[in-house]
């Protein structure tokens, strides 16, 4: 077991490498930074002068080596456009996305699992014939036309939610700015994150549905029944726990891509997080954000994927690594 | 599972909701203006960034020696009285009793701190080029509050300039570190900073010692929203009192929103084509470049492109800038002319040619760029359109080495001089002329007329000149003008906020008032 997890750790480090390696190059051809840094006025010289500052004057392989040898030491070095130093930056949004992707996932496993559950227990009834088609927009239908749908309906039509922002937060422990805390903030946080969690929903809705449909077939849970088992039993502690191993490994890569990759998202509901700096800093060619925020999304995904693994081992006996 | 649990998590739902909902009237509007704008601020530091979305936060905190009104004319700030001594020098006298907002008095020391030593540090300035023309700031006779600023070379738009320049406090800009002064602003301005939460809002209160009076609109806050359909949603939920940048295509639907009012002025920024000069190019031919102007339907396109929301140019300058002309006029629309033109010039059959155009930059500047292909493809000249990111589209604009590109500009010394010396001017790297000629347009008269220009002190013949060089310009077809844009603002009618539009877009609280 534990060979197996340092295994994994060592294939996440080299993936890391080969992140950060990746986001370098495409720095290349993302725009010089320096044409604006310098001021609209600048001379030739002025400019070199920044560009010089900024070590960009080197070649790429010295400018990767030094961005390694600092990045190790944990220094991300300086925001171009706000100088201000990356991981502040970063570390004062990812609160944010955090909270966001937190309220999505519960939202998505909830909705997704218990809808799932009850269609695959009531497969001929309307209301789930009903759910199944939804399901179908629900990972069909593009998250910027659901967002701007939503914002249409319930704050321009209805005028009873907000459109953008995170509402009132509160500091906790002096650096986590959380909405999760006040009432305006939960307000804030709805459409967004229903806009985000639904694709997720629908597919694990789908997902249950599949595992468990599977599951109810099997032997052990006509067992179950023909013992006169109660209902929630069979279905909850029997077949669920069975089913849940596909719905778990889900769970857990999307949430790195909850937080990682809710770009879309963030920009249509102005959320203070992550993604919306990593937009904007795009734009202003701003690399040190770029390459930081990559590589800390990478670091966060290959995590997630080494606590799924390891998870499977509790939730179902018959998976042990040697 | 049964369906009365799923209805049970439906209702817990429901009620969940309405609670939220229940809780609106907690946001009832306090005396705080709330102003939606379409950039985020990049940096508190006031020298961080020359961007106008930037230094329109910055003039809410800071102060330069001078300022400008709604209508752009230049009035006293930190200073109170200025005059040009002569070609390199600038005497200024300084307000007395003003303070920073940590208390610190304003001295000439301040004056001559920022100007000498933060403007041109090259890690944390983009006012370099202004910077390293500073030479020395001194006291006059030893009076504290009677400065001298010389220059190291004439520069004739020197004071149109400073009230984008602001002055920071010494003391607490030397002992705090970048970071810091990176988010936490200490200027003298109106309002003092409360807090600053990125990419989500700023707040700013008033400042209660400022030396012009207490503003009226005690709190403040800008919005910065990017996405062009939420920031129209905010204002339409009354999220917002004020909204910057409508954009054309949504126009109609604000207008038809009777809780909003609209107000529109003429924008600063031309937007206007760039044309080859190499000589094998066909655009190199004075009558080829009339041809093209000719076969633009310039009406045409500001009303179905720009929705309307544009006004033709004829020129690069906009009226308040010094050096624009009233008596230039566009060439007329005429696409036989303009064949007749081409024939002329050896180029019957067209030529192809490719325009270069970024695509995230101007109000509809993609669409523009394919406009005018389609309007140059009925002449005989077929274009290909060449849009990108403004990231990577400006590092070729400053390359100088387009054929035919599409670009926007407004000065904001408003000052045709030194757009001159940017747009038209031959390249040159070491004195940093021509840095957006993006295709080397070059006429030594005109660079000649420009330098003489620079060593005149008297202010009206200075202008009589610039005047005569933008004439020169566009004569020769230069450049091919095609209008100006316009600033949009939506204002909540029941938001009782009086508020006049810019000319430099800046978002300046202190100007605001209640009903």
């Amino acid at each position: 077991m534990s060979s197996y997890i340092g295994r994994r750790i060592l294939q996440g480090i080299v993936v890391l490498f080969l992140v950060s390696f990746i986001a370098f190059i495409i720095f290349q051809y993302l725009g010089d930074p320096v044409m604006t840094l310098a001021g609209r006025y600048a001379t030739q010289a002025q400019r070199e002068e920044v560009r010089q500052s900024l070590g960009l004057d080197k070649p790429f392989y010295v400018q990767y080596f030094n961005f390694l040898k600092n990045a190790l030491q944990g220094n991300f070095g300086m925001s171009y456009v706000t100088r201000v130093p990356v991981l502040d930056l970063i570390a004062e949004r990812l609160p944010a996305s955090i909270e966001l992707a937190f309220v999505a996932e519960s939202f998505a496993v909830i909705m997704g699992v218990s809808l799932g559950v009850f269609v695959s227990a009531n497969p001929k009834s309307i209301m789930s014939k009903f759910l199944m088609t939804g399901s179908l927009f629900g990972v069909s239908l593009p998250t910027f036309l659901v967002g701007i749908l939503l914002i249409y309906i319930f704050s321009i039509k209805l005028g009873i939610m907000p459109s953008s922002g995170r509402g009132e937060t509160i500091t906790i422990l002096n650096f986590w700015r959380s909405g999760l805390l006040t009432l305006d903030g939960w307000r804030h946080v709805i459409l967004p994150a229903f806009t985000l969690g639904m694709f997720q929903m629908a597919l694990l809705f789908r997902i249950t549905r599949g595992a468990m449909l599977e599951v109810l077939s099997a032997e052990y849970i006509r067992t179950a029944w023909a013992k006169g088992l109660k209902g929630k039993m069979v279905l909850f502690k029997h077949a669920l726990r069975n089913a849940l191993i596909p719905v778990v490994t889900m769970i857990g890569l999307q949430f790195g891509q909850l937080i990682g990759f809710a770009i879309v998202t963030e920009s249509i509901f102005q959320w203070p997080g992550a993604g919306n700096l990593l937009l904007n800093s795009l734009y202003e060619s701003d690399f040190p954000v770029v390459a930081t925020y990559v590589i800390m999304v990478a670091l966060i995904v290959v995590f997630l994927n080494v606590i799924v693994d390891i998870s499977y081992a509790f939730l179902n006996p018959k998976i042990r690594y040697k | 599972m049964s369906s009365r649990s799923v209805s049970r998590i439906l209702i817990l739902f429901v009620v969940f909701s309405l609670l939220l909902v229940g809780s609106m009237g907690v946001l009832a509007q306090d005396e705080k203006v709330t102003v939606g704008v379409d950039a985020p601020p990049r940096t508190m530091d006031p020298h961080g960034s020359d961007a106008d979305s930037n230094l329109s936060v910055m003039s809410n905190f800071f102060e330069g020696l001078l300022q400008r009104n709604t209508k752009g004319e230049l009035l006293p700030g930190l200073a109170t009285s200025w005059e040009r001594v002569d070609r390199l020098t600038w005497r200024f006298e300084l307000r007395k009793g003003v303070e920073f907002h940590n208390g610190n008095e304003f001295t000439w020391e301040d004056v001559k701190y920022t100007f000498e030593e933060r403007l041109e540090n090259p890690e944390v300035s983009e006012f370099i080029s202004f910077g390293s023309a500073i030479e020395s700031v001194s006291r006059v006779d030893g009076n504290d509050w009677v400065i001298d600023i010389v220059t190291t070379e004439p520069i004739p738009y020197f004071v149109q300039n400073l009230h984008q320049v602001f002055i920071v406090d010494k003391e607490s800009t030397m002992e705090r570190s970048q970071g810091d002064i990176g988010t936490k602003p200490v200027g003298t301005g109106p309002y003092v900073f409360d807090e600053w939460v990125k990419g989500s809002y700023l707040r700013m209160s008033a400042n209660q010692n400022y030396w012009d009076g207490v503003p009226e609109v005690k709190n403040a806050e800008i919005r910065a929203i990017t996405e062009a359909s939420t920031r129209l949603a905010t204002i339409s939920s009354g999220e917002v009192d004020v909204l910057q940048g409508i954009p054309v295509t949504m126009y109609e639907a604000v207008e038809n929103n009777n809780s909003i009012e609209v107000i529109t002025r003429p924008s600063r920024r031309a937007i206007y084509l760039g044309l080859g000069n190499r000589d094998e190019l066909p655009t190199s031919s004075l009558k080829v470049r009339k041809a093209m102007y000719m076969a633009i339907n310039e009406k045409e396109l500001i009303e179905k492109v720009m929705f309307g929301h544009a006004t033709p140019a004829a020129q690069i300058p906009d009226p308040p800038t010094t050096g624009y002309s009233d008596k230039i006029e566009r060439l007329e629309y005429n696409p036989e002319r303009a064949k007749e033109l081409l024939a002329e010039a050896g180029y019957e059959d067209g030529f192809t040619i490719t325009l270069s155009a970024p695509n995230d930059r101007y109000v509809q500047d993609e669409q523009i760029a394919s406009t005018i292909a389609s309007y140059l493809s009925k002449v005989g000249i077929d274009v290909e359109v060449d849009a990108k990111p403004k990231s990577v589209y400006f590092e070729e604009v400053m390359n100088n080495e387009l054929d035919f590109y599409l670009i926007g500009w407004f000065d904001g010394s408003y000052d045709f001089g030194r757009s001159y010396s940017k747009l038209l001017h031959s390249v040159d790297p070491e004195t940093g002329y021509g840095t957006f000629n993006g295709a080397r347009y070059s006429d030594s008269v005109a660079d000649q007329l420009y330098e003489a220009s620079k060593k005149v002190v008297d202010p009206d013949l200075r202008a009589s000149i610039l005047r005569d060089l933008n004439r020169l310009a566009m004569e020769r077809v230069a450049v091919i003008p095609l209008h100006y844009q316009e600033d949009t603002y939506a204002v909540r009618k029941d938001s009782s906020v009086e508020f006049t539009p810019r000319s430099d877009t800046w978002i300046v609280f202190k100007e605001m008032s209640l009903e």
